[in-house]
C-alpha cells in the first residue's frame, strides 16, 4: 500500500523534474569506484534523455581512495572535489561528524521525507543527522555464495545440501581433491574483515550496537564469525586474496567459491572469461546451525552532493534520476548487478528473470529473498578505528597469537573503548 | 657591521621565509594540535586526551614495535653490506665496474611507488615470479602479503634492495678520501688486508658510517610509501604498521589531526634521541 | 728462484683473491639488477603473460599496448607533464634559495649566524612527519590551495642539505677574488650571481640533479595536497593504480619504466656528479 503510494509520488516528482529540465544544464563530475561507477556511468543515458544539457563525468578512482581523496578534499575546505561523491553507507558517518559544511543538505534540494520514506530505514539511518539528509540511499549488499557450478560437480558436492559452515568447510576439502589447484574460496584477509563482518551480520552481531552508543565487536556472533574463519584457513580451504586477487582467480579458473554482498553478481559478470558463461550459480550463505539465520549485508553505498558543486541542482536532478526512480535502479541492477535500495524497483520484472550467465538460475529472486532477514549494522563515525583494530585482532588470533577468538575480540573491543570512549556493551 | 647584516640577511631572507612558514609555524601549531580534540567539529581543548592514549594505544605500541624491528634488523644489516659493497667495488682487481656500480647504484634513483609497484607483483602469492622459483628450486612457496613475519622480511628486502646503494655511495667517498699512504705503510709492514680493513679502514670510516646509520634511522622513522603500497597498507592486520604509516592512518584515514600530532611529536622525539645515542656511540673514543 | 716463487704465490694469491671478489659480487649484483629487469619485462607483456604459470623471462612486444592502457586509465601523459614542470621549477627555485642562503653562511659575518647554522642542522635530524600534518592544514584549508602548482612547489623548497652542501663550496673558494671585485665596487649579489655562482657550478650540477629527482619521486606530499586527476604527479597517479580493480599491471609496469628509465638514462649519464650528490649528503 505504501509503496504504491510513493510510487505516484515519485512519478509525481519524476513529471515535475522533468518539466524543469529545460533550465538545467552543466557539467556533472561523479567520483566512485569499480563497478558501481560503470552503473553510474550506464544511467547517463537515461538521464540525458530528461536532461539532455547536462553532461556527465564520472571519475572511478577505487573504492579506498574515494574516501581518502574526499577526507582530504573536505579538510582542505571542498577543494578540488566533485559535485558527487560515492560513500559507503558504513563509512558515512565520519564525514557528517567532522565536515557537515562540506555536503548539501538534499532535503533543501527537493529529497523530502515522503521520497526517503521509500527506502528502507537501515539505509537511512547512518546518511541523517536529525533533519539534515546528506546522501541518499543507492545499493544494499545482501550476502549469498557465488560458485562455479563445474567445480562442485567435479567432486559431486550439491550446493543445497551445503546448509552450515562445517558443511562448507567439508565441501571445500572435497572440491580442492577433485579440482587440482582450485583453492574452494578466498578472503581478503590481509586488508579487510569482510568475512567476520558477513558472518557476524548473519548471527546478528557488528561493531557497534544498533544506535552506536556501545560496542558490541566481543558477543558472541562475532566470536563465533571470527572462530569460523579461522577453521577455514586451518583446514585450508580459504586463503587470503584482496580484490583484485579475488578476480584473477575468478578468471584463472582457481577459485570455487567467492562470497559477497549481491553487487559481486556485476563484478563476475562482468570480468570473467567468455568460456565461464554458464558456469556460476548462487546459493544462500551457510549459517552455524542447520536451521540458523543465512542472510547478511555487506556494503551498500550511497550519492552525497558536495557544498563544493557549482551545480547542485543539477547534482540533484541526477541523483534523484539514479537513485530515485525504478528506471534509473533498474538500469544498474540489469547492467552491473547493483541491488536497489528503492524498494519499489524490487517489483521490477528483471528480477525475476532466469539469467542465461547464471546457469538459467533467477539469482535475483534468490539473493533479493534474503533481504527481509537482514539484520540492521551500524558503522558510526569510528567505523574505520574500530575495523583496522578488528583486522589487527583477526591476523594476530589466526596466526596463534590469541588461545581463543574471544579473547582477540576482547582485546579489540578494549581497543575500541579507548580509541572513541564508547562502552563495551555487557 | 650593520650592513653586513642587512646583506646576509637579504640573502638568507627567502630561505628563513619558507623555512619560518612552512617549518617553523607547523611545528608550533602541531603542538598545539596535539592538546585538542579533534573528533568532531568543532574541535575542543582536551589537553589529556591525545598523548594520554598514546601510552595505552596497543596499536601505536604495535607501530612503534614494527618499526624498532626494521631500525635494528634492516639499517645494521643494509649499512654492514653497504661498507662490504664500498670495499669491494673500491678493489683495483675489479672488473666490469661500470656494470657492478650500476647494478647497485641504480635502485637510488629508482622512485618509491614505481619499485613498491614492482615489488608488489614480484612477490604476488599466486603469480609473482618470486614464488615460481622458490617451487621451482622444490622450496614452498611463501604468502608474503598474508604471513606477518614474510610480510615484515618483504619490507626489509625492499628497503635494502632501494638504500644499500645509496650507503655504499657515501661509504665508498670516504673509502676514496683515505690517502694511499696509510695502506702503504700497513702492506710495507705486511699486515694482511684483513687486518687492514679492520684496523685501519673501519676506524678511519667511523664518522661517514655514523652518518650513514643517522640518515638511516631518520628515514626508518618516516618510512611510509613502502608498507603503504606493497604491503597495502601495512597488512597483514597491521604487521607491517610502521610510525609513518600509523600517523598516515591518524591524519588522513580516521581524521584524527589531534592525535597524528602527538603521534608526529613522539616520532620527532624519538628520531633525535636514538640519533643522539648513536652520535655518543660513535664518538672518538679519547 | 726464490723471488721468482713469491712472485707466482703473489699472482696466484692476486687470482684467488679476484675470483673470490667477483663470486661475492657477481651474484649479487644479479639479485640487485633482477626488479629492474623484471620492471622492464613485465611492461612490454600482456595481462595473461604476466599472471600466467611459466616465468616469464624475456620482454614481450606488448609495451605500447600497455601504454595506451596506462593513459587511457589515468591520462599519464599529463600527469608526467605535471612531474616534469614541477621538478623543473622546483629544481631551479631550490638551487637559487639554497646558494643564497649558502653563500651568507659561508661568506658573511653576521648576528645570529651560529643560531641560523644550528637550526639548519638541526633540522636534519627532524623527519618531515613533524610538519606533514600542519603544513597540509595550512596549504589546504587556510590557504585554500590545494590542487595548486604552488602547493606542489614551494612547500617542499626547505632543504637543509643544499644550503650545507652550496656552503661547503663557497667557503672553499679563495676570498681575495671577491674581496678584489668589492673594492672595484661591484655590488654584492652582483659578485654572488656573477662570480661566484659560476665558479660553483660543479657543484650546482651536483645539486641541481639530487633535487630534481627528490622532487620527481616525491609521493607524500603530492599525494596528500592532490586530489584533482588534472594536477596530479606521475607517482601519484601510478601509486593510486596499484589497489585498484580490473587494473592494468602491465600498464602499471609501463608506467613505472617511464619514470625510472630516464633517470636511470641521466643516472648513468652523469654518474659523476650523481655519486658526488649523494656523498656530499654525508661530508659536512
Amino acid at each position: 500500500m505504501r509503496v504504491k503510494l510513493g510510487c505516484a509520488t515519485l512519478a509525481l516528482c519524476v513529471a515535475m523534474g522533468a518539466s524543469g529540465a529545460n533550465a538545467q544544464s552543466g557539467e556533472l563530475t561523479i567520483w566512485s569506484w569499480n563497478i558501481a561507477a560503470s552503473s553510474l556511468e550506464a544511467v547517463v543515458e537515461g538521464f540525458n534523455a530528461q536532461y539532455p544539457d547536462i553532461s556527465v563525468r564520472v571519475d572511478d578512482l577505487g573504492n579506498q581512495q574515494v574516501f581518502d581523496r574526499l577526507l582530504a578534499g573536505c579538510a582542505a575546505g571542498g577543494a578540488g572535489l566533485p559535485d558527487i561523491v560515492s560513500i559507503e553507507n558504513h563509512e558515512a558517518e565520519i564525514f557528517w561528524a567532522q565536515f557537515p559544511d562540506c555536503f548539501v543538505n538534499l532535503r533543501d534540494l527537493g529529497y523530502t521525507e515522503e521520497l526517503a520514506s521509500e527506502f528502507p530505514d537501515f539505509k537511512r539511518t547512518e546518511l541523517e543527522v536529525g533533519d539534515a539528509a546528506y546522501a541518499m540511499p543507492w545499493d544494499s549488499g545482501p550476502v549469498v555464495m557465488f560458485y562455479r557450478r563445474d567445480f562442485y560437480e567435479n567432486a559431486g558436492v550439491d550446493p543445497a545440501s551445503i546448509q552450515t559452515w562445517d558443511d562448507f568447510i567439508e565441501a571445500g576439502i572435497a572440491i580442492a581433491e577433485a579440482n587440482p589447484g582450485v583453492t574452494m574460496t578466498r578472503a581478503d584477509l590481509n586488508g579487510d574483515t569482510e568475512w567476520v563482518r558477513m558472518i557476524g551480520n548473519e548471527q546478528g552481531c557488528g561493531f557497534f550496537s544498533d544506535d552506536g552508543s556501545a560496542i558490541t565487536v566481543n558477543q558472541p556472533g562475532c566470536v563465533a564469525a571470527l572462530e569460523k574463519v579461522k577453521e577455514m584457513v586451518d583446514a585450508g580451504i580459504m586463503t587470503a586474496a584482496d580484490w583484485d586477487e579475488k578476480i584473477q582467480a575468478n578468471n584463472a579458473g582457481t577459485v570455487a567459491s567467492q562470497m559477497y554482498g549481491g553487487w559481486y553478481e556485476g563484478t563476475i559478470r562482468s570480468t570473467v572469461p567468455e568460456d565461464q558463461h554458464g558456469l556460476w550459480g548462487v546459493y544462500l550463505m551457510p549459517s552455524l546451525d542447520a536451521n540458523g539465520p543465512r542472510a547478511a549485508n555487506l556494503g551498500g553505498s550511497s550519492l552525497a552532493i558536495t557544498s563544493a558543486s557549482q551545480n547542485p541542482e543539477a547534482a540533484w536532478a541526477y541523483v534523484n534520476y539514479t537513485l530515485g526512480t525504478n528506471e534509473g535502479q533498474v538500469t544498474m541492477l540489469r547492467e552491473y548487478g547493483l541491488v536497489p535500495s528503492l524498494l519499489s524497483a524490487l517489483d521490477d520484472p528483471y528480477v525475476s528473470e532466469p539469467l542465461e550467465f547464471w546457469g538459467g538460475q533467477a539469482v535475483w529472486v534468490d539473493i533479493l529473498g534474503t533481504l527481509d532477514d537482514v539484520v540492521p549494522s551500524r558503522g558510526t563515525p569510528f567505523f574505520g578505528d574500530a575495523d583496522a583494530i578488528v583486522q589487527a585482532a583477526q591476523t594476530q588470533y589466526i596466526n596463534g597469537a590469541f588461545e581463543s577468538a574471544q579473547a582477540a575480540l576482547d582485546d579489540a573491543a578494549s581497543q575500541i573503548a579507548l580509541v572513541t570512549g564508547l562502552p563495551i556493551a555487557e | 657591521m650593520r650592513a653586513r647584516n642587512r646583506i646576509a640577511y637579504g640573502f638568507l631572507a627567502p630561505y628563513l621565509l619558507i623555512f619560518a612558514v612552512f617549518w617553523i609555524w607547523p611545528i608550533i601549531y602541531s603542538f598545539y594540535l596535539s592538546f585538542l580534540s579533534t573528533r568532531a567539529v568543532p574541535w575542543t581543548w582536551a589537553p589529556h586526551m591525545n598523548w594520554g592514549r598514546l601510552w595505552i594505544d596497543p596499536a601505536f605500541w604495535n607501530a612503534l614495535r614494527n618499526t624498532l624491528v626494521i631500525l635494528f634488523i634492516q639499517v645494521p644489516v643494509m649499512i654492514a653490506l653497504a661498507t662490504l659493497l664500498a670495499v669491494l667495488l673500491n678493489s683495483q682487481l675489479l672488473k666490469a665496474r661500470g656494470i657492478m656500480r650500476f647494478a647497485f647504484f641504480a635502485p637510488v634513483v629508482v622512485g618509491e611507488v614505481a619499485y613498491a609497484a614492482v615489488f608488489r607483483l614480484m612477490f604476488n602469492a599466486d603469480f609473482g615470479v618470486i614464488n615460481k622459483i622458490l617451487t621451482g628450486v622444490g622450496l614452498p612457496a611463501v604468502s608474503w602479503f598474508s604471513n606477518p613475519t614474510a610480510a615484515m622480511a618483504l619490507i626489509i628486502m625492499a628497503v635494502t634492495w632501494r638504500w644499500v646503494g645509496y650507503n655504499a655511495i657515501i661509504i665508498l667517498a670516504g673509502l676514496q678520501s683515505i690517502p694511499d699512504d696509510v695502506y702503504e705503510a700497513a702492506t710495507l709492514d705486511k699486515v694482511s688486508k684483513t687486518k687492514q680493513f679492520f684496523f685501519i679502514t673501519l676506524p678511519l670510516l667511523r664518522p661517514i658510517i655514523l652518518v650513514c646509520v643517522v640518515l638511516s634511522v631518520i628515514g626508518t622513522m618516516q618510512l611510509f610509501a613502502e608498507p603503504f603500497l606493497i604491503t597495502n597498507r601495512g597488512g597483514p592486520g597491521g604487521a607491517t604498521e610502521t610510525l609513518g604509516l600509523f600517523l598516515y592512518r591518524q591524519g588522513f584515514t580516521v581524521l584524527n589531526f589531534g592525535y597524528a600530532s602527538a603521534v608526529a611529536y613522539t616520532i620527532a622525539g624519538l628520531a633525535i634521541i636514538i640519533s643522539l645515542i648513536n652520535f655518543w656511540l660513535g664518538r672518538d673514543p679519547k | 728462484m726464490k723471488p721468482q716463487s713469491e712472485m707466482r704465490s703473489k699472482s696466484s694469491r692476486e687470482m684467488i683473491r679476484t675470483i673470490g671478489l667477483h663470486a661475492v659480487l657477481v651474484p649479487l649484483a644479479i639479485v640487485w639488477l633482477f626488479p629492474l629487469w623484471m620492471m622492464m619485462v613485465f611492461s612490454t607483456l600482456p595481462e595473461n603473460a604476466i599472471f600466467s604459470a611459466q616465468i616469464q623471462w624475456l620482454p614481450g612486444t606488448h609495451f605500447w599496448a600497455n601504454f595506451e592502457q596506462l593513459q587511457a586509465d589515468t591520462g599519464f601523459l599529463r600527469t608526467l607533464f605535471v612531474s616534469i614542470m614541477v621538478a623543473l621549477v622546483y629544481t631551479v627555485l631550490s638551487v637559487f634559495l639554497t646558494s643564497m642562503a649558502g653563500w651568507a653562511l659561508a661568506r658573511y659575518h653576521f648576528l645570529g649566524k651560529g643560531m641560523v647554522l644550528a637550526i639548519i642542522l638541526g633540522t636534519l635530524t627532524l623527519p618531515y612527519f613533524v610538519v606533514v600534518i600542519p603544513q597540509f592544514i595550512m596549504v589546504a584549508r587556510d590557504f585554500g590551495l590545494a590542487n595548486t602548482w604552488f602547493a606542489l612547489i614551494v612547500p617542499p623548497l626547505f632543504n637543509s642539505l643544499g644550503v650545507l652542501f652550496m656552503r661547503q663550496s663557497f667557503s672553499m673558494m679563495p676570498g681575495e677574488l671577491f674581496d678584489a671585485a668589492r673594492v672595484e665596487g661591484v655590488k654584492e649579489w652582483k659578485i654572488f650571481l656573477f662570480v661566484a655562482m659560476p665558479m660553483a657550478r660543479p657543484t650546482i650540477a651536483a645539486l641541481c640533479i639530487i633535487l630534481f629527482l627528490a622532487s620527481w619521486n616525491n609521493y607524500l606530499w603530492p599525494l596528500l595536497i592532490n586530489n584533482q586527476p588534472d594536477m596530479m604527479t606521475a607517482p601519484v597517479a601510478l601509486g593510486s593504480l596499484i589497489g585498484l580493480t580490473r587494473v592494468s599491471w602491465g600498464g602499471i609496469m609501463t608506467g613505472a619504466v617511464l619514470l625510472t628509465v630516464p633517470m636511470l638514462v641521466v643516472f648513468v649519464l652523469l654518474q659523476r656528479h650523481f655519486v658526488a650528490g649523494i656523498a656530499a649528503g654525508a661530508i659536512k
